[in-house]
Order: C-alpha cells, then sequence, then structure tokens
C-alpha cells in the first residue's frame, strides 16, 4: 500500500501551470483555500470545482494520474461523511438503531466533504506541477523577510528540499525491512495489539539506526561539495517573476475579491 | 598535487567505563601523490583508509604532521574553501551523497553554494553531465538511476567543483560487476583525458592493474607502495595486506607453472589475451614447419 501513494509527486510535462514561479502557486493554494472556507451556500462549490477542473486541464495532469493519488484519502472523505451526516443536530428525516439522520446533518455531511476534497485535489495540484526544489525556492524567497530576524529560512528550505528526496528513500528501505522480517517469520498484520507494536519497533529501531548513519554520511558529502550554511547561495534557475505570473496574480486577487464580496454582501 | 607529511590521527572513543580513549588510526603516513596520476589505495577494513581520505578533503584535520595540497596547508582554516574546491569526493553510498530531487539539481548543489551566476552554473553542469553521460537524464528522480549512473552522478558533483584531484573512496563497493566497469572506465577516462589525478580507494584488486601506483594500508600503516606489477608480484606482501591476488595474476602464474612462458608483467584481460593468442600462434607455426 505504502508502494502507490501518487499524491504530490511531481509530473514532469511542459505546461502553462508548470512554467509559473512557486511564489504564485503557493500562494495561489492559499487563497483557494481561503476562499473555500468563505462559501456558506453549497451551491457555490461549484465555483472551485470548475476551476480544479481546468486547472488540472491546464497543467495536463491526467485524470487518472490524479484518482491513482486520491485513492489514499477515500477513506478519510467517507468518514468525514458519516460522521457529519449522524452527527448534527436538526430535523430528523430518517432514523435507525441509535442512530439519527437530519437534513441539517446530510446539507453539513456534503457541505464538509466536499470542502475537504477540494482542499487536497487543489492543493496537490502545487505539487503536481512544481519539483520539490522549485517549492523550497518558493518557500524561501517568499519567508525571506523573516531571515533578517534571525528565522533561519534558508536552512528549513534546505531540510524539505533533503526530506523530499529521503523520504522515498525510507520507504523502501522500510519495505526491504518489513521483507526482511516476513523473511524471518514476522507478520505485521497479525496478532494483538501488543504484537502489533512489536513489530513495528522491529522496523523502527532499524529505520532510525540507518537515518543516523545518513544523516552523518551526508552531513560529510554537504561539507565536501561547499555547504557551509552561513555564505550567500545562488540558484542555477534563480526564481524570476515574467508577465504570466503577474497576470495570475492579479486573477487571484479578483478570485478572493469575489468570494469576499460574496459572503459580506450576499 | 598532494603531499603527505607523517600524519597521525586519533579518534576519541568512549569504551565501556565510559572513560575517554584515543584510538591511533593514521600512524605516520607519508605519501606523495604527483598531479594526474592515478593511485589506487588498498587494505584490509579498518585500515584507515576512508580517514586517510577525508584528510585529502579537510573533512579531518591530522593530529601530527601537515597535508599539503597544491602547497598550501590543510590546517590554514582561511584557505579552507580553496582546498575543497581543488579536491573532489566520492562516496561509497550513492544514496547519502546525492541531495538534489532531480539529476541537475544534484550537480548544481556545489556551484550554488560557492555563489556562482546562474547562466555559469548552467553551462558547468551541461559539462559535467556530458563528461559522466548523464545529460539526456538530467531532469530525471536520481532515486530512478541505476547503482552505476548514481556513482556517475556522484563523480559529475566532484566534477562540478572543477577539481584537479578525485578522491574516491570504495565508490564501487555497493555496484554489480557491470556497473563496476562503467565507474571505473569513467574515472581512467578522466584521469587520462583531462590530467584529473584520482585516488581510488577500493577493495577490489582487479580495480587497480591500471592505476599508476598501488599504495598498501593495514592497521594505520603504508605497509608497501608501487606499481601494479611491483606489488602483485610480491606475494607475501599482499598476504600480508589480506588481499586477494588477482584473477589474471594468479592466471599467469599457473600459465608459466605449466610451461607457457607469459612475462610476469601481464595485469590486464587484453594484454593476457593478445600474448596467449601471440604464444599460440608462434607455436602453431613450429608445428607446421616440422610437419
Ligand atoms: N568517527 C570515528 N570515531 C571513532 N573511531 C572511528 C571513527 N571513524 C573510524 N573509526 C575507526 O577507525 C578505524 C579506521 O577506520 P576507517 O574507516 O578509516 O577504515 P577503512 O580502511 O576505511 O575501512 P573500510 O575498508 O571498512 O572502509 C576503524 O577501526 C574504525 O572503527
Ligand atoms: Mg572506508
Amino acid at each position: 500500500m505504502i508502494r502507490d501513494i501518487t499524491i504530490g509527486q511531481y509530473y514532469d510535462v511542459p505546461s502553462v501551470i508548470h512554467r509559473l514561479d512557486p511564489r504564485v502557486k503557493l500562494m495561489g493554494v492559499l487563497i483557494y483555500i481561503v476562499a473555500l472556507f468563505l462559501i456558506r451556500n453549497p451551491v457555490l462549490y461549484i465555483v472551485p470545482l470548475v476551476v480544479t477542473i481546468v486547472l488540472y486541464a491546464a497543467a495536463k495532469v491526467p485524470a487518472s494520474y490524479f484518482f491513482k493519488g486520491l485513492r489514499g484519502i477515500i477513506l478519510l472523505l467517507l468518514f468525514t461523511f458519516v460522521f457529519r451526516m449522524l452527527y448534527t443536530p436538526g430535523d430528523v428525516i430518517a432514523s435507525f438503531w441509535i442512530f439519527n439522520i437530519t437534513s441539517q446533518g446530510v446539507v453539513k455531511a456534503i457541505q464538509m466533504t466536499a470542502r475537504i476534497a477540494l482542499m487536497i485535489t487543489g492543493a496537490a495540484l502545487i505539487s503536481y506541477t512544481s519539483t520539490p526544489k522549485a517549492l523550497a525556492d518558493g518557500l524561501e524567497k517568499a519567508f525571506s523577510c523573516f531571515q533578517r530576524i534571525g528565522i533561519p529560512v534558508h536552512d528549513m528550505a534546505i531540510i524539505v528540499m533533503i526530506a523530499f528526496r529521503f523520504i522515498p528513500i525510507m520507504f523502501e528501505e522500510l519495505n526491504l525491512l518489513m521483507d526482511a522480517q516476513a523473511a524471518r517469520g514476522a507478520k505485521f498484520s497479525e496478532g494483538n495489539i501488543l504484537q502489533k507494536c512489536k513489530g513495528v519497533i522491529t522496523l523502527l529501531l532499524p529505520l532510525f539506526m540507518m537515518s543516523v548513519n545518513r544523516s552523518s554520511d551526508l552531513a560529510m558529502a554537504m561539507e565536501a561539495r561547499g555547504y557551509s550554511g552561513s555564505h550567500e547561495v545562488s540558484r542555477m534557475y534563480p526564481l524570476r517573476y515574467r508577465t504570466a505570473d503577474y497576470v495570475s496574480y492579479v486573477l487571484l486577487a479578483l478570485y478572493l475579491a469575489a468570494f469576499i464580496f460574496i459572503r459580506v454582501f450576499l | 598535487m598532494i603531499k603527505i607529511d607523517n600524519i597521525v590521527h586519533k579518534y576519541t572513543v568512549w569504551d565501556d567505563e565510559n572513560t575517554k580513549n584515543e584510538k591511533v588510526v593514521l600512524d605516520g603516513i607519508s605519501l606523495d601523490i604527483p598531479s594526474s596520476t592515478f593511485m589506487a589505495i588498498l587494505g584490509p577494513n579498518g585500515s584507515g583508509k576512508s580517514t586517510l581520505a577525508k584528510h585529502l578533503n579537510v573533512l579531518l584535520l591530522p593530529d601530527e604532521g601537515t597535508v599539503w595540497i597544491d602547497g598550501i596547508n590543510t590546517a590554514d582554516v582561511d584557505k579552507l574553501w580553496d582546498i575543497r574546491s581543488q579536491v573532489g569526493m566520492v562516496f561509497q553510498n550513492p544514496d547519502n551523497q546525492i541531495i538534489g530531487t532531480s539529476v541537475e539539481e544534484d550537480v548544481a548543489f556545489g556551484p550554488e553554494n560557492k555563489n556562482m551566476e546562474s547562466s555559469k552554473i548552467r553551462t558547468l553542469v551541461e559539462s559535467c553531465l556530458k563528461r559522466v553521460g548523464l545529460w539526456q537524464k538530467r531532469k530525471e528522480s536520481p532515486t530512478r538511476l541505476s547503482g552505476g549512473q548514481k556513482q556517475r552522478l556522484g563523480t559529475a558533483d566532484a566534477l562540478a567543483g572543477v577539481p584537479k584531484c578525485i578522491v574516491m573512496d570504495e565508490p564501487t563497493a555497493m555496484l554489480d560487476p557491470e556497473a563496476r566497469k562503467e565507474v571505473i572506465r569513467l574515472i581512467h577516462d578522466l584521469n587520462k583525458n583531462e590530467g584529473i589525478t584520482i585516488v581510488l580507494i577500493t577493495h577490489h584488486t582487479d580495480e587497480v592493474a591500471d592505476a599508476d601506483q598501488i599504495v598498501l594500508m593495514k592497521e594505520g600503516h603504508i605497509i608497501g607502495k608501487g606499481t601494479p606489477m611491483e606489488i602483485f608480484s610480491n606475494k607475501e606482501l599482499l598476504r600480508a595486506a589480506k588481499m586477494d591476488i588477482p584473477p589474471r595474476v594468479e592466471l599467469g602464474d599457473k600459465l608459466r607453472e605449466a610451461g607457457i612462458p607469459v612475462p610476469e608483467s601481464i595485469l590486464t584481460e587484453e594484454k593476457m589475451k593478445s600474448e596467449i593468442l601471440r604464444l599460440y600462434n608462434e607455436t602453431k607455426g613450429k608445428g607446421e614447419a616440422t610437419c
């Protein structure tokens, strides 16, 4: 199961969205999510839905790739839906055993589920269309003002990068370990809670040791290549705004303004 | 290029009673590595090879003695970055030295740290990736490369520092035979065509037949030094260093025992083949003559 997580993996095709500056995309996600939370009338979810579909089409991310990624969160969505439906007080429209389904509950359930689904699909687009490096650079630039008050933004960007690089390797190691332990007779999906915990610990300990070794190796490799963490660095592809980026900012501002307007005046 | 003068290195270790102890890992090593040589270092586990390698890139400083890199003392703190750019490093585990999430980003990491201009970084990255034959894969994720390709990427990372010397610490230890050949061929090319000094640390005696110099280490000492021919014909020395006799040298010995006069100087497959062919044709010629 761990092996087929695709959500958040860069999908390499040339597209308008891919070419946008990562700072624009970060701001876009922020505005998109804020707008989702401004919605009160469920009919309005149509707007972000259409926007999302248009953006995915523009980014040339195929639906199959996207749905494969979505599989992981289906359970979460289902849980939200059922929970909201059963636990919202109001006018009862149906009831069985100890549960009451209320009309308010159904509306709430649709609303919450739609919000979460839209939020995750919208936010996932940024990771499909920007490389981890671009995202780290974008975050670094966007928050560079905090560097002056002593927050190590540059170091944090490097940490993000390294995490992106090593998470897949750690999954690989985890899989290897699981296979190795299974070959010695370990059964991870059987037994009581205690036995399961023991199983997890036999996995986590070696994984932890491997990571410690890796980090000292990595520190050395970085130092050998001139990383000191303190002096000025440059970029192979420095972030530079282009016309499309400015246009996008304007569109984003209009989008946010529209939702604020609806919320306040309608 | 590199001059190592009687260095001693001690690690601090904590033993069972929680007392501090010193462990001498390099004990009076002196070595000259002239420019553009291909030097191989062999030795059993724990003999101090990696520790020595780390002194060549100032990842460690000697407790006694000095290391000179191109005339600069490595203890000179102000020159640290000068020295680091003279000597590139490639390590054993390719996954632990690749930092970028794509091939080209990884190569760019070094130049970016030097605050190089963007356009210059791009030309440098292109040239490095072309030299190791990974230009086609520049946009790919390093996780998708094969072991041999990963070590070639590690070499490109080292090349991006525009070094005069590359130190490789068991770069082939985790590779299959095919990938090993691929990496060894690459570093020989860099040595021959670009005159880059190579220091290759390895356990595989068959990788060093073409080296200019071989150094044998054991327990923090250099116990032997010489050309591959000198080293491999000295069986005592090889045994002392717990080294296998390379298969081709052994084959030569066996052939000589069987009365086939192949010269002792033959260490490579190619030469062995042509020599045997020559001898074969010679005897065949004689045979025909007697008929
Ligand atoms: N950071 C350290 N702290 C303490 N002892 C160390 C440290 N690094 C290495 N050693 C010890 O120093 C000795 C030499 O280690 P080194 O890694 O240089 O050997 P090596 O020749 O590279 O061996 P290998 O072939 O296994 O790579 C070993 O006994 C090792 O245990
Ligand atoms: Mg070693």
